[in-house]
């Protein structure tokens, strides 16, 4: 399948398309169309202005997602959502304190050219880190080592 | 921030009832630091963190009903650019005013009260600083009074 977001991803983009890639289609496709009018009929938007899967009652778009998606009841990624919340809005609702360097971070990475693509795959490997030490934090109820 | 740059706008119009989604709106506003140019017209200066911020705004304007546009603009008039940066920044150096105090006034407390009290100022002024787009001189003025006050060590201030 095809998905269209704004170029010059940032971190709630970025966390969707890894969500989309590794939880609902690895074949995804992702494209980056500066107009948002340009997106084609086939493809389905995410973290734009007026996507459904976008921000919503006061909740970033990978939340919207995880909701959308039917994977709300996986409590890494719930715990995920917090921090990508944190990182996108800095509204102090969750207590995320990893959110602060991943803001730095992914907005580090799309200053250091390279094209969306290439932001994606090195964000994809960031957010399968992030998952598993996650995860593993939960199983065990202390940050692993 | 360059002072000469672009500036978003988002003009908006929400209906006045419920006033639920009005406040929240507003509250956003307020947390991102934008210029109230007129009755429902703001702006904040353009980069693409800021624009972002407005168009999810604007989002939450269209889902309660309302219409909002954004826009790219720059001011015509270098007196007008210069009174809404003046009071932009006036209203963030209250902010950093009130920090000061507050950790001045800390120096007294006993140093787990003191210790929560930094914690807290540190992330009050990260906050601040997020809407501070022309580097208003009392910042430095606000960090300075938080982190000699992280330096205390002793209890109370000798007499």
């Amino acid at each position: 399948m095809k998905w269209a977001t704004r170029p010059g991803v940032h971190v709630d983009r970025a966390a969707c398309a890894w969500l989309i890639r590794r939880f609902v289609d690895p074949d995804a496709e992702f494209i980056f169309p500066a107009d948002p009018g340009a997106i084609p009929a086939d493809a389905t938007p995410f973290d734009m202005r007026g996507a459904a899967l976008g921000h919503h009652q006061d909740r970033c778009s990978f939340e919207t997602a995880l909701t959308s998606f039917e994977l709300a009841d996986d409590p890494a990624l719930e715990e995920i959502g917090h921090i990508i919340h944190e990182a996108d809005l800095a509204d102090e609702r969750y207590d995320a304190p990893a959110a602060a360097g991943l803001d730095i971070l992914i907005r580090g990475l799309t200053m250091t050219g390279g094209s969306d693509h290439d932001t994606l795959v090195i964000t994809d490997r960031l957010f399968d880190g992030l998952y598993e030490h996650t995860r593993r934090q939960l199983i065990i109820g202390r940050p692993p080592a | 921030m360059s002072q000469d740059g672009d500036w978003v706008l988002l003009a908006y119009r929400l209906p006045r009832v419920p006033s639920t989604p009005r406040s929240s709106v507003w509250r956003k506003l307020k947390r991102l630091g934008v210029a109230q140019l007129g009755d429902g017209l703001v702006a904040l200066p353009a980069d693409a963190r800021t624009r972002e911020q407005l168009e999810w705004v604007a989002e939450e304007v269209s889902d309660h009903g309302g219409e909002a546009t954004l826009w790219l603009g720059r001011p015509l008039d270098t007196a007008a650019r210069s009174a809404v940066i003046d009071r932009m920044t006036a209203a963030v150096a209250v902010e950093y005013d009130a920090v000061t105090a507050e950790a001045a006034a800390a120096h007294t407390v006993e140093p787990a009260a003191r210790r929560r009290t930094v914690a807290r100022l540190r992330r009050e002024l990260h906050r601040i600083h997020g809407r501070d787009f022309f580097g208003c001189p009392q910042r430095e003025a606000a960090r300075s009074a938080v982190e000699t006050l992280a330096a205390t060590n002793t209890v109370g201030v000798p007499k």
